[in-house]
């Protein structure tokens, strides 16, 4: 019965066109599944209904005035029209409000070439402004803690943000104060914001008003591409869009987009995941040993070609038993790189000492309640699915480095996790052990990884910007990497499925 | 039915009686018989009485009492009764004046009114600047607590209410009824968006109905005289009697006691006594600060009822008649209205929030002799794309006295303009 009503439906007319949905939808819900767009600055989706802005005025039959699509639910019969000349005009003129007072400072405002006041302006506005006064100003360039940058002069008091700490991460750490043309959004008493959250009050910030730390000044929006992508930095793996331009090779930032498993929003720790692929921070090159040198210790090493490195890597394979071979794999590659590396090594070569290269004092059943999980690995459960698939135990342990470390195995084929930020054990005490360990392969994409001179073979990683592939994250859904991802570094870095290739290549 | 529009003393009756305010006093004068008689009434009767009295809510938006009473859901449960006494409309000095006459009246009316919706809680919600009436209004809850009058079992019955005072902080937006709730949770005094309506979801998500002081104080009347007395007083469509503040050069200004439908001419030449020596009359704002104004000609054969000023293109409001003499700049008086709407917009609404802030902007840049003619068109221009478009109707209070400012006394602030000067 409940089931029934929960999926009971009504039929109304919005702009001379049948539209069935459920019960208790509002017009703005209607319109937006229809594709059709109501002007609207307040009304969010993953929000309460504010009804603030009065933009997104429509027309209802019938009725004397018009009336805000997100807080009208659809009645059967109803007949709304977003379209007519009263429409229209509603709309200039909620614009005209929302801009008498706004700076107009778009040549220095990071939110200018994604900002709804300049998309509005030309899709509903284009009028002559009739505002010829001095605007009220107000405080600017305001600190208030996580990666926000607050300017109140450019905001539109849409309430977004306020209800977003209220509603979300439940801190309430937001209000409007004053009232008003002299309101302003503000933290209470220099409380400044210091949760995980921070950077989605700047995504959902329809105007300038909220800026990023991290982003501000660095890039206009329009020289930015984007992939849409999974967020690699825990087990929840949030769906998001990856900024790059990639003429440089450059990352910006990772914003969310709505999923299923992440809603509208991601964490702050996901949102720096992108510094670590840009250039400066990359392990370029392939490394291996000097050759024909009469002087040369055991530790100096040169740049080499990546298939010159696999081909040395294999030669010195065939000197060790495979049961010297030990294969320590982190859990944040994809499944399809697991599928051809347990297949490469350990069923075509035996290799069958094979570890989890994990963070050592994780507690993967950390959750923070909202998105963020103390599994710092994407693929945890697509890394145990594939070693079972080869027939080794599913494990993947937080021992998994030591038990390496105590495996007996001569040679270690280390591939190394390309995010270690939110590691809580110490990753260089874990590289200096490998370094000491005995002959090491390192497959790493950090050239902080490979930094120490006694990791003579070295084999540079694509980051997860520059692969395709899947995760299966802690609830088991698989998620995708992008099927397009940015060209990479350079040829030189390689995924496991491309190296697997080359090395049964020859 | 209404008929009369001779003078009736409902709310006025302790006009002249010394100690009006205490309870021995009230009793004395039949003082809770009311609410006695209808605690043996079924509570749908008694709404059905207050809406067949055809009563309309006093506050300004004239809106059936009964009828609000009526949305209420009839089901069990916490619901809330709210005076709203936050009187704030410029102009009106009316409920105050309950409150110093007889602040019993009020509490014996909301004790009848919290019976009628199921209530067992009731609030005065008074403004903060009231200092005397908030004193007065807590002697006399508190009396009324020692008398059996509230509290539990009132009159041996099983029903109990408890009343409590609280005061806001002077913000005008606070009598506007969902801004008085929002108040009154302790939180930033702002209307709140409707759908959902305070008689389903009011204070802390309750049903609440919100009662202005003057409504709830003529309920004991309506009881004891019935619908039909009451109904018999004013005009067919606005029934009862309305207190009338009028202000301005005249001899006599004051609160009067009217039936709806009296005549204007009559209030102010023979009850206010007339314009003082001296002084012409030039204009009236008839209902408080947020009505259009309205030109001599218009107030000729003008009677004081909901439609009639409607036709006028003004309206009833709070009942603050203000009369406007020649001595008075427009520039001037147009500066202070819109001073008042730009402080006191709560600013949630973009319309409202810009717009009055706009017109105030453009009154400082007339006053102060930088403005151009074409900045009194488009006050009317902003004031129109204001009206209709928020949650409360103080956007609407904003824009319907500037668009008929520039209406009908547009020449005059032109001419300042030209002159530097008033006219």
């Amino acid at each position: 019965m409940t089931q029934q009503q929960a999926t009971e439906t009504l039929t109304f007319s919005l702009n001379n066109n049948e539209v069935t949905v459920p019960k208790g939808w509002t017009v703005m819900q209607a319109a937006a599944r229809e594709g059709i767009k109501i002007p609207h600055f307040c009304w969010h989706p993953g929000l309460s209904i504010a009804g603030v802005c009065r933009f997104c005025m429509v027309k209802v039959e019938g009725r004397p005035k018009l009336e805000i699509a997100c807080n009208l639910i659809a009645t059967p019969g109803m007949q709304v029209t977003t379209e007519t000349e009263e429409v229209k005009a509603a709309h200039k003129w909620a614009l005209e409000f929302h801009l008498i007072n706004h700076p107009l400072d778009c040549p220095i405002c990071d939110q200018a070439g994604e900002c709804s006041l300049q998309d509005y302006y030309m899709s509903v506005g284009k009028y002559k402004s009739e505002m010829t006064l001095k605007k009220v100003l107000k405080p600017k360039a305001l600190d208030v803690g996580g990666d926000l940058v607050l300017d109140t002069e450019r905001c539109i008091l849409c309430s977004r943000c306020v209800r977003f700490e209220k509603e979300v991460t439940k801190t309430g750490a937001l209000g409007i104060f004053d009232r008003g043309d002299r309101a302003i959004i503000s933290i209470y008493d220099d409380k400044k914001i210091s949760h995980n959250y921070t950077t989605n009050l700047v995504d959902i910030c329809p105007v300038g008003a909220f800026t990023s730390k991290d982003f501000r000044f660095r890039k206009r929006v329009w020289f930015l591409k984007d992939i849409d992508t999974t967020c690699p930095g825990c087990s929840t793996g949030c769906q998001v869009k990856l900024y790059s331009k990639p003429e440089e090779r450059r990352y910006y930032r990772i914003k969310p987009r709505f999923s299923e498993t992440n809603g509208h929003w991601m964490c702050d720790e996901g949102r720096h995941l992108y510094a670590h692929m840009n250039p400066e921070k990359r392990q370029r090159t392939a490394f291996t040993p000097k050759q024909d040198n009469e002087r040369g210790s055991k530790e100096q090493r040169v740049r080499a070609d990546i298939r010159d490195a696999l081909a040395f890597l294999k030669l010195k394979m065939a000197k060790y038993a495979p049961s010297d071979i030990a294969l320590l794999v982190s859990s944040q590659l994809t499944n399809e790189e697991y599928k051809k590396t347990f297949a490469y090594f350990v069923t075509f070569l035996g290799v069958k000492k094979v570890f989890a290269w994990r963070d050592s004092a994780e507690n993967i059943e950390a959750f923070d309640g909202l998105l963020n999980r103390g599994d710092k690995n994407p693929n945890t459960k697509g890394h145990a699915a594939s070693l079972e698939a080869v027939g080794l135990p599913p494990v993947v342990s937080k021992s998994g480095f030591a038990d390496a470390m105590a495996s007996g195995a001569k040679f270690f084929i280390a591939i190394a996790p390309e995010n270690t930020q939110g590691f809580v054990s110490s990753f260089d005490d874990q590289l200096k052990q490998l370094s000491a360990a005995g002959d090491v392969a390192l497959f790493t994409s950090q050239a902080e990884h490979a930094k120490n001179p006694a990791f003579d073979l070295v084999v540079p990683l694509k980051c997860f910007g520059e692969k395709s592939g899947t995760f299966l994250n802690a609830q088991n859904m698989e998620s995708k990497l992008a099927e397009k991802p940015f060209f990479p570094l350079n040829d030189q870095v390689k995924d496991l499925v491309e190296i697997t290739a080359l090395l049964q290549e020859n | 039915m209404g008929n009369t529009t001779d003078k009736v003393k409902i709310l006025t009756a302790f006009e002249g009686i010394a100690n009006s305010r205490a309870l021995a006093t009230y009793q004395n004068h039949g003082g809770y018989e009311a609410l006695k008689k209808a605690l043996t009434m079924a509570p749908g009767d008694l709404i059905e009485i207050v809406k067949n009295s055809g009563i309309r809510g006093r506050g300004g938006a004239g809106f059936p009492a009964g009828l609000k009473w009526s949305f209420v859901p009839k089901a069990e449960g916490q619901k809330f009764l709210v005076c709203n006494n936050d009187e704030g409309e410029p102009g009106t000095f009316k409920d105050r004046y309950i409150c110093e006459l007889s602040p019993h009246m009020l509490i014996e009316g909301m004790a009848i009114a919290a019976y009628a919706i199921g209530a067992q809680k009731a609030y005065i919600y008074t403004r903060c600047e009231f200092y005397e009436e908030i004193a007065w209004l807590e002697t006399a809850i508190k009396e009324a607590y020692s008398a059996g009058f509230l509290g539990k079992n009132i009159f041996g019955t099983a029903f109990s209410l408890e009343m409590d005072h609280y005061s806001g902080s002077g913000a005008y937006i606070c009598g506007e009824e969902t801004g008085l709730l929002s108040s009154l949770e302790g939180k930033k005094g702002q209307p709140k968006l409707k759908p959902p309506f305070p008689a389903v979801s009011g204070y802390l998500g309750k049903p609440t109905v919100v009662n202005n002081t003057e409504t709830l104080a003529s309920v004991p009347w309506i009881i004891n005289n019935g619908a039909d007395a009451y109904r018999a007083i004013g005009t067919e469509k606005a029934a009862g009697t309305k207190l009338f503040c009028i202000s301005g050069p005249v001899q006599r200004p004051g609160v009067y006691e009217l039936p709806l439908g009296y005549s204007f001419e009559k209030l102010l030449y023979e009850d206010a006594g007339g314009m003082l020596p001296g002084h012409t009359l030039k204009a009236c704002i008839p209902g408080g600060a947020s009505a259009p104004v309205l030109l001599p000609d218009e107030l000729k054969g003008l009677t004081l009822d909901y439609e009639s000023i409607a036709a006028k293109g003004s309206m009833l409001g709070s009942g603050a008649v203000m009369i406007i003499d020649t001595n008075t700049s427009m520039v001037r008086l147009m500066e202070i209205i819109a001073n008042f709407f730009h402080h006191e917009s709560c600013g949630q609404c973009t319309p409202c929030r810009e717009g009055t802030g706009w017109i105030a902007n453009i009154m400082h840049e007339i006053v102060s002799g930088h403005a151009k003619e074409e900045d009194v068109d488009r006050l009317a221009v902003i004031a129109k794309n204001m009206g209709g478009k928020t949650i409360c109707a103080l956007s609407d209070a904003a824009a319907m006295p500037t668009m008929a400012i520039v209406q009908k006394f547009g020449d005059e602030l032109k001419a300042y303009i030209r002159k530097g000067k008033a006219s």
